[in-house]
């Protein structure tokens, strides 16, 4: 969904082209067609095309909430007992050579759990999180 | 940009003793990039008041919203709306959006929760300093791009007092003196013969001395003449 949105009472006269004080609106003529055009990184969300459109066909609102924009999307790790995310896949990659231990697949809870485990069990180290998650 | 501060919790609470229902409304301007009246602010202020310690005959009901900028009357007006029944606002604006807002909503009483302080630049990430005084006759042609009136703690035109140390400010010594740093820019420049030259008694009236400045330009949205 756009974040400049105008509704069918739009006339393309450009007065929100004319008044745009960051020069975010622009239109093109092509052939038999008028396209408005706009530029979100130079839009100052000022409102000034709002105010001057002569028939309230800018849907300001678009502007002031809209939807949120997909980035990126990294695989994820999730603790291997509860499913908590814990880290992506990307940045255990990148940190593992400075850290030790090594990023792994428990959350903090779980972490601590064991490592509380370990220091009342040693010789059961590592086998008190049995509750694998189910995947 | 306009730099504020959060006002202290002990002192918002009592503001909201005996309301119900209290809209937290943060603004998307200055304050949300200067840390202290965004969206985040306005959601942790409000888990934070909500606290039977602050209000002990019943935590009010706290909403939390945020609009784009509290300070222009005609976007309040289309797309503030505050919720059933709020009986009191707490605004995370600068005072210019508490007013706007206390204007748009009135009767409903809004309730500052920040204590706005200075207009100001972003030196570093996170750290503001404060650049400008609006004071309506801008000297910085003269003074090497250094504002005496915002940065000289005594406010002086034509040099530094006794008390510059050097190059720092007697007033605050973490201060760096201001006309320290208009010499130093001006010698940079080459244009030390500005500082022979004598700024007379100041007109303080553009400055605000004469009451309220307004300010309406030509050709703004829909207004009479030429905006271009």
């Amino acid at each position: 969904m756009a974040y400049f949105q105008v509704n069918d009472r739009c006339t393309g006269c450009l007065a929100c082209v004319r008044n745009c004080p960051a020069s975010a609106l622009d239109y093109r003529d092509e052939g038999p067609q008028r396209t408005l055009l706009h530029n979100m990184t130079r839009c100052a969300r000022c409102g000034t095309c709002w105010r001057v459109c002569p028939r309230d066909a800018i849907e300001f609102q678009y502007l002031l909430r809209n939807r949120w924009d997909e980035v990126v999307t990294l695989e994820l790790v999730r603790c291997r007992v509860c499913g908590e995310p814990v880290h992506t896949t990307r940045l255990a990659e990148a940190v593992d050579d400075r850290l030790e231990p090594l990023a792994e697949d428990l959350c903090a809870r779980h972490r601590s759990q064991r490592a509380s485990l370990a220091v009342a069990y040693p010789l059961a180290a590592g086998k008190g999180l049995k509750r694998e998650r189910a995947s | 940009m306009i730099v504020a501060d959060s006002k202290p919790l002990v002192e918002i609470a009592p503001l909201l003793a005996g309301s119900r229902r209290v809209l937290v409304l943060g603004c998307g301007g200055c304050v949300t990039v200067c840390r202290s009246g965004g969206l985040a602010e306005a959601r942790e202020l409000a888990r934070r008041l909500a606290h039977p310690e602050f209000f002990p005959a019943g935590v009010p009901e706290f909403r939390v919203d945020a609009i784009e900028r509290q300070c222009e009357r005609d976007l309040l007006d289309a797309y503030l709306e505050a919720p059933p029944e709020t009986d009191a606002v707490l605004s995370l604006a600068c005072g210019v959006g508490v007013q706007m807002v206390s204007d748009a909503l009135e009767p409903l009483p809004v309730f500052p929760a920040l204590n706005t302080t200075f207009m100001g630049g972003a030196d570093e990430a996170g750290l503001w300093r404060e650049k400008c005084r609006g004071c309506g006759d801008c000297v910085l042609a003269y003074t090497g791009g250094i504002c005496p009136i915002a940065r000289c703690a005594k406010k002086l035109l034509n040099g530094p007092c006794g008390g510059t140390s050097n190059g720092s400010c007697e007033v605050d010594s973490t201060q760096p003196c201001a006309w320290a740093l208009i010499y130093y820019r001006l010698r940079k420049q080459d244009k030390l013969h500005l500082l022979e030259e004598i700024f007379p008694t100041r007109d303080w009236r553009p400055g605000g001395g004469s009451g309220p400045r307004v300010r309406r330009r030509a050709g703004v949205a829909g207004g009479p003449g030429d905006f271009r």
